[in-house]
Formats: C-alpha cells, sequence, structure tokens
C-alpha cells in the first residue's frame, strides 16, 4: 500500500499483475515486474498527478487480475473512460521512467543539444533548396 | 486609490504585450490588467522526468484540463474543436509551438479572388512594414527568399536546425517537385536581446525553460514596464464601463479576494484573444445603451469563431531520426497546396509544418496519430516507431460562418462567479474536403521522404489554439465589430488588438499577423492621438 489512508491506498501487488499483462515480457522487452516499474515508480508518479489515485483505485477495483486480458482493458475504456485513462497512464509512466527500459529503446528523455546556427549555408550551397526556387514565385497575386 | 490612465489594455498576452510596449515607449501612461501571474520558468515542467504527465493535466493546453484559478472554463460541448489557451503574463504564448509564418496576399483577398467570406479591409501591403517590425522585436529565425512568399526583408536570425526529419522530407518534396522551405518559428537559433539560444529539447508546448522561444513576459514586458507601463496581475476583468457619452470610461475587474476595483481610462484596448475578447464585449452588455453586448449593434460580436480545422499525418521510417528532439516548431513548412486551384473541389488550401512526434507517453497514449497499443504487441509498435517519426502538422483555412460563436453560458462560471463562454462550432463540409485531400497528399509526402508507415489523425478535437473571428474588422458598421484601425464602430475609445478582428482565417499559424495588427493598431493610436476621442 502506498498511503496510510486505505481508502486512498492503491494495492500495488495487484496493480503489477495488471501492468504485466499490458506490458508483457515480448519482443526482446522486459516486462513491467521484471522492471520493478510500479514498484519503484508509482510514488513518484502518483505524487506528479495525485487526480490519477481514485480513478486508478476504481479501476483496480473493477479489474479482475485472474481474468484480466487485453481485450478485457479496451472493453474497459468503453465503461469508464476516466479509470481507464488513469491506469493506462500509471501503467505507462512507471514502466517508461524505468531506465533499463529507457536505454533499450534508446531514450535518455528531452536534452539539450548545441549546434552551429549557421550550419544551413552548408545545405544552402549544396543546392537543397535549389529546385524549390528554380521553380519561381507560387504565391497568388492579389489586388490591393 | 484610482487614477486614470491614457489607456488600459486587458490581457497581457501577445497582443497586449506588444501594444503595451509601444504605447509606453511612446509616452503613453499604459496599464494592463491580467488575470494571470508572471510565469515562473523555473516550474516549467520540460526539463523534468514528469513531463509528459504535467502536460496532461497541470500543464494541459486546456483551460478547462488545468483548471487553475485564473483559467476560466470554455464550453464547448456544440463544437468540433476545443478552445485552448493559457492565461498568464505573455498569454498563449507561453505553451504556443512558436511557428511564425506571415499571411499572403490572397488571404486577405478570399471574396475578390475566390468569390468566399469576404475581403479585409487592409491589404498585405499595410502589414508588411509592421511583419518587418515586429520580426525584429520577436527575434525570428528563418531564412528570406521563400518563393512561396512575395519578397520581404531577411529574419534577424538564422534558420533552426532541418533536423534528420526535415532534411529527409526537404528532399522527398525536391524529388515530387513539391515546395518546401524552413520554417520562420520566434524561436531564437542564436543569442539575441539578451536571451539565450534554443537547445531543441522538443518541449515548447508546455513552456520553454531557456527563454528561447518567443513569448512577451520575455520580449515585450521588461521592456513596456521600464517604459512606465503598469502591469497589475491577478487582475480579472468583468466589465467594461461606459459613460454618458457613450464612450468606455475603463473596466470593472476582481482581485484575487473577489474585490471589486474600477480602473478608469482614456482608451480601452482589448487584448484577450478571440474568445475572451468575445466573452468580455457580452458581459458588458447594458440594458439601456447595448442590451446584446457591447459594441454589438452589427450583432457580430462573438460570432464568425474561426480556429482552423486541424489534422496530423505522422511517418516513420525504419532508422532512428530523434524524432522527440527538435523545436515544436517547426523545421520546415510546405504551401504546395496553399492557394486555391478549382479543380480540387473546394477553394483555398493550407498550410503544413513538419514537426518532431514526443517522447514514449506521446507514442502509446497519442494525443496526434497513432493508436493504444497493449500486449506483447505494444513493444512491437514501439520498436517500429519510437524515436522513428515526424508529424506534418496541417492548418487548414477555415472560412468564418455566423452560427459558428462565443456566447455566454447560462450556467457555468469561471471562480470568480462570472459567466464562462460558450463555444458552438462545426467543422464545414468544405473545411471536411479541403483537408481530406491536405491528408491525402501529406502521406505521399512522407511517403517519398522514406517513411515506411504513415498514420492520419484526421482533424482532431484537441486543436483550437488559433482563436480569430469573433469581432470582425470590416468598413460598414452594419457588418463589422471595428474598423481597419482596430476601433470600434460603436465606441470611439474602444480598439480591439487580437485576433477577434481576423475577418477571415487564412491557413497559417496567426500570431505572427495578430502581433503586427497589435503593433499597427498602437502606432495609428499614436499616430492620431490629438484626434482620439475620451471621456469627460
Ligand atoms: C498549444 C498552443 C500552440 C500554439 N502554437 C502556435 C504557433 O505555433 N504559432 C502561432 O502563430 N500561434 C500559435 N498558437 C496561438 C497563439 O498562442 C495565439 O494566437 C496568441 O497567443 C493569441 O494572442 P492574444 O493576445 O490574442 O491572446 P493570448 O495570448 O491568449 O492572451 C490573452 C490574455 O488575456 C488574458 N485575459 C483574458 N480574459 C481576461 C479577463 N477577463 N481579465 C483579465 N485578463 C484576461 C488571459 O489571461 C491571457 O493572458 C498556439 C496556441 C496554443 C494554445
Ligand atoms: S526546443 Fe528550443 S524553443 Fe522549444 S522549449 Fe526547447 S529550447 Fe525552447
Amino acid at each position: 500500500m502506498t498511503a496510510a489512508d486505505s481508502s486512498t491506498a492503491v494495492d500495488v501487488a495487484r496493480l503489477e499483475e495488471l501492468a504485466d499483462v499490458m506490458l508483457p515480457a515480448a519482443h526482446g522487452m522486459p516486462s513491467a515486474s521484471e522492471v520493478r516499474a510500479v514498484a519503484s515508480f508509482l510514488d513518484e508518479v502518483l505524487g506528479w498527478r495525485d487526480d490519477l489515485r481514485l480513478p486508478l483505485i476504481k479501476a483496480l477495483a473493477a479489474l479482475d487480475p485472474a481474468t484480466f486480458t487485453v481485450e478485457a482493458l479496451s472493453a474497459y475504456l468503453a465503461e469508464d473512460e476516466d479509470a481507464y485513462t488513469a491506469l493506462t497512464t500509471v501503467v505507462a509512466a512507471c514502466y517508461y521512467l524505468s531506465p533499463v527500459v529507457r536505454d533499450q529503446i534508446g531514450y535518455p528523455g528531452q536534452v539539450a543539444k548545441t549546434y552551429d546556427p549557421f550550419a544551413y549555408t552548408e545545405w544552402v550551397a549544396d543546392g537543397l533548396l535549389d529546385p524549390v526556387v528554380e521553380r519561381g514565385p507560387i504565391w497568388r497575386k492579389a489586388p490591393e | 486609490m484610482t487614477y486614470r490612465a491614457d489607456v488600459l489594455i486587458i490581457g497581457a498576452g501577445a497582443s497586449g504585450g506588444v501594444a503595451a510596449r509601444h504605447l509606453a515607449e511612446h509616452g503613453f501612461d499604459v496599464v494592463c490588467l491580467e488575470q494571470g501571474d508572471w510565469p515562473d520558468r523555473s516550474s516549467f515542467p520540460g526539463t523534468r522526468p514528469d513531463w509528459e504527465l504535467a502536460i496532461r493535466k497541470d500543464w494541459a493546453m486546456s483551460p478547462n484540463v488545468r483548471n487553475r484559478p485564473e483559467d476560466y472554463p470554455v464550453v464547448h460541448d456544440d463544437s468540433d474543436i476545443e478552445p485552448l489557451m493559457y492565461n498568464a503574463v505573455g498569454g498563449s504564448m507561453i505553451i504556443y509551438a512558436g511557428t511564425w509564418p506571415r499571411m499572403l496576399p490572397s488571404d486577405l483577398r478570399v471574396r475578390t479572388l475566390d468569390g468566399v467570406a469576404d475581403d479585409w479591409p487592409i491589404a498585405y501591403r499595410d502589414l508588411v512594414p509592421y511583419y518587418d517590425a515586429i520580426d525584429r522585436q520577436i527575434g525570428v529565425s528563418g531564412l528570406a527568399g521563400d518563393p512561396a512568399y512575395p519578397p520581404h526583408d531577411d529574419y534577424p536570425l538564422p534558420p533552426l536546425p532541418l533536423g534528420v526529419a526535415g532534411r529527409r522530407v526537404a528532399e522527398g518534396h525536391n524529388q515530387l517537385g513539391w515546395h518546401w522551405w524552413p520554417e520562420p518559428n520566434a524561436i531564437l537559433s542564436a543569442p539575441y536581446d539578451g536571451r539565450r539560444p534554443c537547445v531543441q529539447r522538443g518541449v515548447c508546448t508546455s513552456g520553454c525553460a531557456e527563454g528561447a522561444k518567443a513569448s512577451t513576459d520575455l520580449t515585450h514586458w521588461p521592456k513596456a514596464t521600464a517604459a512606465g507601463a503598469r502591469l497589475i496581475t491577478g487582475a480579472r476583468v468583468n466589465r467594461i464601463t461606459l459613460g454618458s457619452r457613450g464612450l468606455a470610461t475603463g473596466a470593472l475587474w476582481l482581485d484575487h479576494d473577489g474585490v471589486e476595483h474600477h480602473q478608469e481610462a482614456d482608451v480601452v484596448i482589448l487584448a484577450a484573444n478571440a474568445v475572451g475578447t468575445a466573452r468580455l464585449l457580452l458581459l458588458s452588455a447594458d440594458d439601456r445603451h447595448c442590451p446584446d453586448g457591447l459594441a454589438n449593434s452589427s450583432g457580430l460580436v462573438g460570432r464568425r469563431l474561426m480556429m482552423h480545422p486541424f489534422s496530423v499525418v505522422t511517418g516513420w521510417w525504419d532508422d532512428q531520426v530523434e524524432g522527440w528532439q527538435g523545436h515544436f516548431g517547426a523545421s520546415i513548412t510546405t504551401y504546395q497546396f496553399y492557394e486555391t486551384d478549382p479543380d480540387r473541389g473546394f477553394v483555398r488550401g493550407a498550410k503544413w509544418a513538419l514537426s518532431p512526434v514526443g517522447g514514449p507517453l506521446n507514442h502509446i497514449l497519442p494525443m496526434r496519430a497513432g493508436n493504444e497499443v497493449w500486449g506483447s504487441d505494444h513493444h512491437v509498435l514501439m520498436g517500429r516507431t519510437f524515436g522513428r517519426g515526424a508529424s506534418w502538422a496541417i492548418f487548414g483555412e477555415d472560412l468564418p460562418e455566423e452560427s459558428n460563436r462565443v456566447e455566454l453560458d447560462p450556467d457555468r462560471t469561471d471562480s470568480h462567479g462570472i459567466p464562462a463562454p460558450r463555444v458552438s462550432y462545426r467543422i464545414s463540409d468544405h473545411s471536411r474536403r479541403l483537408m481530406a485531400f491536405q491528408e491525402e497528399r501529406a502521406t505521399e509526402s512522407l511517403r517519398a521522404s522514406g517513411c515506411q508507415e504513415t498514420a492520419v489523425a484526421s482533424m482532431i478535437p484537441y486543436s483550437g489554439w488559433h482563436l480569430m473571428g469573433t469581432a470582425r474588422m470590416g468598413d460598414d458598421p452594419a457588418s463589422s465589430v471595428v474598423n481597419s484601425r482596430q476601433q470600434a464602430h460603436d465606441v470611439a475609445n474602444l480598439y480591439v488588438a487580437d485576433a477577434s478582428v481576423f475577418v477571415t482565417s487564412s491557413g497559417v499559424n496567426p500570431t505572427c499577423t495578430i502581433t503586427a495588427l497589435a503593433l499597427r493598431t498602437a502606432d495609428l493610436l499614436v499616430q492620431r492621438r490629438r484626434e482620439q476621442k475620451v471621456p469627460a
């Protein structure tokens, strides 16, 4: 449980089970539980987005891990969009915060880059724009 | 203590900031009332790990989702598009993408050229000196010589990087024989006016912590206040007051605690955007002088709302292009299908802007193109698409219709109990034809650029970032709200500086034109100050 008050506590074990159906180990990627996505990042995610807590709890109450499938998840969207959104957002956010997952998909986060602002002179000199310029004006004249 | 200002500006966003700086620098005593606060760049989420979570709630583009005290709700149950905006010093520029195209000569003459809607009472030529001046104030990065435009002054800064995706699509267009050009952006490619350049982090629509993306809290308000303008934040205006001679005398406003104040002024300028300005004019109705709303003898206040139907076509290559990185903003643009071609079954056209696709959450919980996929196929999808894509953002020209409008909602209110605006808006059949054509061409563009896979998100509802037309400009008081100087026909000391005055929408992002017009309005006020009627 992540919160003292049981009415706002999230059943982590249950969420992990659902998360493994949504994000199983496959195609070289780890499952949600293999990278301890929920266990490691749930508190952080709900710290940032406390508004997701109650709809997430609703989703956990409605979806039984014993019978949960990807099809059941799709069907749940039509039933309760807010709870569905909370579940998918929290699971995805926890998973893609994992450094292991980020490393595997090659995502370093949104990083600052440096570049030469005058590098454009090279592709202009190489003629990248020449065909556009050679075709001439394409704007339509209008009476004043 | 109340005092009377020369000019009261309502709204400290794009248009308000530009007008305030020009007027203050020309000796006017300016007061601005802004319901939001100064933005705190250290709180912007783009450098934080929760960035993609924040943009779905506290930093959402929709005021209804953010639901901060300074936001007012916009009721949009009867609208195909949800209006989006930001309420703070700098206005919606805090979260805008920063693409900075000018309108084209034909945009102001659609009645004459295409037999639809109306011509503007001004011409492209009237805007050019103000476009040039505003580009220098803002610090625009771009490349002159685009054959889609009449020749104009060079931009103050070199264009931003094309990126891998921009380069590939440029080459694709060269093969197709289609136009492309580096997009002008209100984003610095090099240091300028004490500001730092863009670092390509790609989080522009949740605030630029670097300060590289222009917004008037950076580019205009510091200079306006240095010249003596007074900016009062946390000040929500609920009515423009009228005097006995039918002139505006100022505005009533509420502070954070709900205490009402009156700011008096000789001239009032509305700069609250096309939803906020229409709302205020309607809120200022008065049974004796203007029962249907202030400056509304034409009945057009709130009507002719235009929002640019918006589609996204995303393409994915079979290798990495770091599709999460790069200004957002656009790297390149095309006007290949902008001007009218009668063979297409519609008039006018659309402008496209090539943008990054965002981080992992945006791929799997897409706000633009793509589907949610769970289970083992999720990893297949991510493997195929993540970091490999770019999106054509397509802005279709939206022709004005009187039934598309802003009214006051009878039930919903903001946190001060002031009636909220209600937006009714339908995308027309004409727009649907126009957008379907553009989506097909954009798919061809990305295929020709080497993309293996493409997806179309057609006319997405969460896209009302361009708000225009609710107090249109015109020469005839019977069919327009303001004249060509943006002065209300009915109230000689009331001006509208924002895109409410747009007669038609063009197919380009509006803020370059909004700010050029705001500068022009302020400049004409300075030039004609002696003729200006003011209350006794
Ligand atoms: C996500 C997003 C992306 C965008 N991208 C682009 C882009 O790439 N290029 C482009 O050209 N445009 C873009 N835009 C549009 C651009 O931001 C707007 O066109 C521009 O900011 C409008 O300027 P404005 O002065 O009319 O209004 P705003 O900038 O919206 O400012 C209006 C101000 O008035 C204040 N206000 C309103 N009502 C009251 C009241 N009753 N009392 C006191 N204050 C009030 C508001 O708080 C706000 O600060 C984008 C917009 C969004 C939301
Ligand atoms: S990409 Fe550039 S403009 Fe956009 S947020 Fe980053 S630094 Fe600012």
